[in-house]
């Protein structure tokens, strides 16, 4: 670790897992509720536990970019962060909130909740993943500015790098793309189509300037390829991003009541999200090809070649499946959704997060490079339990969307959703046990940061090995 | 015009290909605002478009003198859309035919 | 065509100009085949239509955008010429001379759209006004950002950055523009003509 006020990471990064693992737990219930019906029902209906579970998943992912920021950007401005006591505040202020948030999902009836937090002097509930009470998103919006002040200022008196603003202008975008959660129009339509403006512009947008950055920057150090090189592969690919994902945003808008052309705008340039993804894995396997070091922290290297590929089948490829207009006609909110969004967010964007925490943990944890050898075999494990697991829900979800399309919407005689569900009641215990291997992986995860830690680091190849 | 290197012998060629991009554009002109009618114009307007793209790509982009794969980009980009584009407008002319 | 001279140009690996212009240049290609495939087949449903509007489109400024376009490019190759023999001054003159042919695309595209908003013809109006206003757009927006390009390329010659050792900035503006041509090269014939 180069500079002390890197250290602000760790407990983002700790915060981050722990949510991780709340998340999957309510994962896991929900994932039973879709074939025990009255699971844990009344004391966490459906809709409680599937708000729990995806605002877990955004709030630990906003954690560990946070964490991969506080990380990152000393490191690459050559110097120390702005405001190291602004990040410990303000890590405990996001982290009381979101547990507060979460508490009041779980303990009180949505409505009352809306009640309690004055929702009505800006009504912004009620929205798919932008639940939050709106003193909650007051807070984010607070906690943000913060944030982006400790790191923006940090860049900005400091060396610029590609990386670093890229970093940057993605967090600014992140942060920007939130407002768009406090407008809340009457119209349905306008409704829907700025909702999109939070959450397409951040995951298949800005998010993926993050996403790029931080594999850049993992790359850059344990490849050792010239740092011009990994930069350049960077600007052509989030450029792509931004070619293919705004105007894509228009695969959204095709049922909504916007005008017929958004089928068109979107089919097209939503067809090329992919692009980017697939650069990435070129990128990610090229870089590693041409390394001039083997760096001992063979996890962090594999969970970055992992991210590649598992965000392009899951973004890239399931994405594609059914993004053009005609297919979407058919498969728009059904299990084929949730097959995507289940890989899609691991592929990318949990996985970028394990990848940066598998660098840089050992090294805020006193190591000079890597873990344990030990350690990292157990991590690895956890990489491939999990990954593997992933590929299986997201197979069997892709499984019951298809028979659910056909049955309910394709063939001459559709059948009623709730008659379709029990014939994919199958597919939906499948994916349950592919969800306890997963938790398997990540119970096995977070072993890897206690086994092992006490035994000498990992060498680098080719160096002898210490007993 | 003053002579030149071995490097830019490439320029007067490129005057005559210009004056044959100019006359193939106002073939295309002539075929859009005639009464020309049938799927044998509309191809053949195409097929001018692909022989311009084609005489831009090597020529004006320096793709003739590329060894390897970098060297076919342009060719592909042109006979790929260009052949979908027959296909549907093949199909449109048995359609209403 | 002689092609004894063309020989005496050494074949390469990579084409003229910075690499990363390249890979830009697949994208937007790609972008707009995907683009003029889904005319060609958004047409089959609505043939009539197609042939009807495509009669009330301006050829005429078409050909000269043609016209203008392909014009535009000659004189970036005959400023990459120029360059290569180190003419900054030359390189200059021929890139100004490219500007001024964008500018009659612009200005000429923009009183087309002029004409057709004044008729209230927008994006919602039919399919093949949908085409026609967002392929062109499209394209559009590109000429404005070749034109950029260009002028920056153009600055730099001026101030004598470049030199026929060391002008891929050159080349890969040059690059940029010829694919603005080859874009309009394919959808002129498509959209104005096609039938």
């Amino acid at each position: 670790m180069q500079y002390k006020s890197q250290a602000v990471a760790k407990p983002y990064f700790i915060a981050a897992i722990g949510l991780f693992v709340g998340q999957i737990l309510f994962g896991l219930i929900i994932g039973l509720q879709y074939v025990v019906g009255d699971f844990l029902f009344p004391e966490i209906p459906f809709n409680v536990g599937r708000m729990v579970h995806t605002n877990l998943l955004i709030v630990w992912l906003l954690f560990g970019f946070m964490g991969a920021a506080y990380y990152m950007v000393p490191e690459e401005s050559e110097r120390e962060l702005v405001a190291p006591w602004l990040a410990h505040l303000m890590f405990w202020i996001f982290l009381v909130a979101g547990a507060l948030t979460v508490l009041g999902y779980l303990m009180v009836p949505y409505a009352k909740l809306a009640e309690l937090t004055q929702n009505t002097v800006l009504p912004t509930m009620g929205r798919e993943f932008l639940e939050q009470p709106t003193i909650t998103k007051i807070g984010i919006v607070i906690v943000a500015l913060a944030f982006l002040f400790n790191v923006g200022l940090t860049v900005l008196m400091g060396r610029k790098t590609v990386v670093n603003l890229v970093l940057l202008l993605g967090l600014l975008g992140l942060a920007v793309f939130f407002l768009f959660s406090f407008y809340n129009p009457d119209n349905l339509v306008l409704d829907k189509y700025y909702w999109w403006w939070v959450v397409h512009l951040w995951v298949e947008g800005v998010w993926e300037l993050i996403l790029g950055s931080i594999l850049a920057f993992v790359l850059i150090k344990t490849t050792g390829v010239d740092r011009e090189v990994i930069e350049k592969w960077l600007y052509v690919i989030i450029a792509m991003t931004l070619i293919t994902g705004i105007i894509g945003t228009g695969h959204h808008y095709y049922w909504i009541g916007t005008p017929e052309y958004w089928q068109w705008w979107g089919s097209i340039f939503s067809a090329m999200e992919p692009i980017p993804f697939f650069m990435m894995t070129v990128f990610a396997f090229n870089m590693v090809n041409r390394r001039r070091r083997n760096h001992p922290n063979k996890a962090a290297m594999l969970w970055a070649l992992g991210t590649a590929v598992m965000a392009f089948l899951g973004a890239g490829v399931w994405g594609f499946l059914h993004t053009l207009a005609p297919v979407n006609y058919y498969t728009h909110g059904t299990q084929i959704t949730a097959a995507h969004g289940h890989m899609a967010f691991y592929g990318a964007y949990v996985m970028i997060n394990l990848t940066i925490i598998s660098y840089a943990m050992p090294l805020l944890r006193g190591r000079k490079a890597a873990n344990s050898e030990r350690s990292q075999v157990l991590e690895m494990w956890s990489f491939w339990l999990m990954t593997v697991a992933m590929v299986f829900i997201t197979l069997f979800l892709t499984g019951a969307g298809v028979l659910q399309v056909w049955l309910q919407r394709y063939t001459a005689t559709p059948q009623p959703f709730m008659a379709v569900q029990d014939q994919i009641a199958l597919f939906y215990w499948l994916r349950e046990i592919a969800g306890v291997v997963f938790l398997a992986g990540l119970v096995t995860y977070i072993a890897s940061f206690f086994v092992g830690s006490k035994e000498p680091e990992a060498a680098a190849e080719g160096a002898s090995a210490t007993a | 015009m003053k002579a030149t290197t071995a490097q830019t012998c490439w320029v007067r060629p490129c005057t005559r290909i210009w004056l044959l991009l100019m006359a193939l554009s106002y073939v295309t002109y002539l075929v859009g605002v005639s009464a020309i009618e049938g799927l044998w114009a509309a191809l053949l307007v195409l097929g001018f478009a692909v022989l311009k793209g084609q005489l831009i790509g090597d020529f004006y982009m320096g793709l003739r003198w590329v060894r390897g794969p970098w060297r076919w980009v342009i060719v592909l980009w042109l006979v790929i859309p260009g052949a979908l584009i027959t296909t549907a407008f093949l199909l449109a002319a048995r359609g209403s035919g | 065509m002689t092609y004894a001279l063309a020989s005496a140009v050494a074949p390469r690996r990579y084409p003229p100009g910075d690499l990363a212009i390249w890979i830009f240049i697949l994208a937007e290609l790609s972008v707009f085949a995907a683009f003029f495939a889904a005319y060609a087949f958004g047409r089959l449903g609505q043939v009539e239509l197609f042939n009807a509007y495509q009669q009330t489109l301006d050829r005429r400024s078409a050909l000269i955008n043609t016209l203008a376009l392909i014009t535009g490019s000659y004189f970036v190759v005959r400023a990459t010429a120029a360059i290569r023999e180190d003419d900054s001054r030359g390189c200059f003159d021929w890139l100004l001379a490219a500007l001024g042919m964008g500018t009659l695309f612009v200005v000429l595209k923009s009183a087309e759209y002029a004409h057709h908003l004044g008729e209230g013809i927008h994006l919602g109006t039919n399919r093949f006004y949908m085409f026609y206003l967002s392929l062109t757009f499209f394209h559009f927006m590109h000429v404005l950002m070749g034109m950029v390009i260009l002028a920056a390329v153009a600055l730099k010659a001026r101030r004598g950055g470049y030199s026929a050792a060391e002008h891929t900035g050159v080349e890969t503006g040059g690059a940029y523009w010829h694919m603005v041509d080859l874009v309009w090269l394919i959808l002129f014939p498509l959209v104005y003509v096609m039938r």
